[in-house]
């Protein structure tokens, strides 16, 4: 399996988290590229990809993508499950996920505690993190 | 709810300060085995050590005094990331260093390590500044959520992936000046 350029990756975040990394990374000036890359983990007998994974942002800086996730931690059981899938299938390629505690933490760190609720959101949701 | 002395002996009390991670007696310790290990490393050179402010004004201060070769000081600040409504464009720096670098033996002095973005935008303005060497020293390394990798010389602790306070580190700019480092939980913290 290789991985899929994503010629047209969207123009607008999945999700407030992410449109808020993407300042971050702007203002200590880290080029960074949104959902560029879909890498399939798995396929069919005829060879249809049946599941895949598209990191959200892609350091080209670090070569390293990484993947954000609100959800709470007892939820993320899939993403973590795709992250390991991801180590299997392309073990040259670094992943990063960073999760909702990570992300409360880093928020904190920048003096954002009124603003983590709406940036977080309902961490039962189910595809609020993209 | 935990208690601190403060300078003028007076007991002040800060909701949402934990247990102690590094003790007064710990820190001290582990600064004057770095001090040692940089002076030998060193041994027969100048040092220009490199405060990153503010965070690293305490342990700063500590392990120069720990030196014993030569060093002069100098600091840096950068603007910090924050809220929409009070973060503009890109991060700039606030103070930049007196001293030229060209030729010296710089080593920059930290008291954290999360991401690593500050770190970096530092060390890329500080390379193009021609120093003889340049290195970094952190009190204090949290790997876990690295994003940006950075060669790190010199490493006071590893540290948990919590949130703490004390000796450098703080919450809205309070709490820097525990002589400790404590976990400490923002969603208790007085407000």
């Amino acid at each position: 399996m290789r991985p899929i350029d994503n010629p047209n990756p969207p123009s607008d975040f999945a999700h407030p988290i992410e449109a808020e990394f993407a300042r971050l990374l702007d203002f200590y000036r880290i080029p960074w590229h949104y959902e560029p890359k879909t890498f399939p983990l798995a396929e069919d007998p005829e060879g249809n990809i049946t599941e895949a994974f598209t990191p959200d942002f892609y350091l080209p800086s670090q070569d390293l993508y990484v993947e954000l996730t609100t959800r709470k931690q007892a939820l993320i059981t899939e993403k973590n499950g795709k992250i390991r899938a991801m180590k299997e299938h392309y073990p040259e390629i670094k992943v990063k996920l960073l999760n909702r505690r990570d992300m409360e933490t880093m928020l904190v760190k920048y003096g954002m505690v009124e603003e983590t609720p709406n940036l977080i959101g309902n961490p039962n949701g189910n595809n609020e993190d993209g | 709810m935990a208690t601190m002395k403060t300078a003028e002996g007076q007991l002040e009390s800060s909701s949402g300060l934990g247990e102690v991670i590094y003790s007064e007696a710990q820190i001290r310790a582990r600064v004057a085995e770095l001090g040692a290990e940089i002076s030998h490393d060193y041994e027969g050179l100048e040092l220009c050590l490199i405060g990153i402010l503010k965070g690293a004004l305490f342990f700063l201060a500590d392990l120069m005094r720990a030196l014993t070769i030569p060093s002069i000081v100098d600091f840096m600040a950068i603007s910090r990331f924050g809220p929409p409504s009070n973060t503009h464009g890109e991060a700039r720096l606030l103070k930049d260093l007196d001293i030229s670098l060209e030729n010296r033996h710089a080593l920059v002095i930290d008291n954290i390590v999360d991401t690593g973005f500050t770190l970096s935008y530092l060390m890329r303005a500080l390379q193009a500044r021609n120093p003889a060497s340049l290195e970094v020293c952190v009190f204090l390394n949290r790997p876990r959520r690295r994003l940006i990798d950075l060669p790190l010389k010199y490493i006071g602790f590893e540290a948990p992936d919590e949130f703490m306070v004390g000796y450098g580190l703080g919450l809205d700019e309070r709490l820097r000046q525990l002589p400790y480092i404590a976990y400490f939980d923002p969603e208790q913290k007085d407000s």
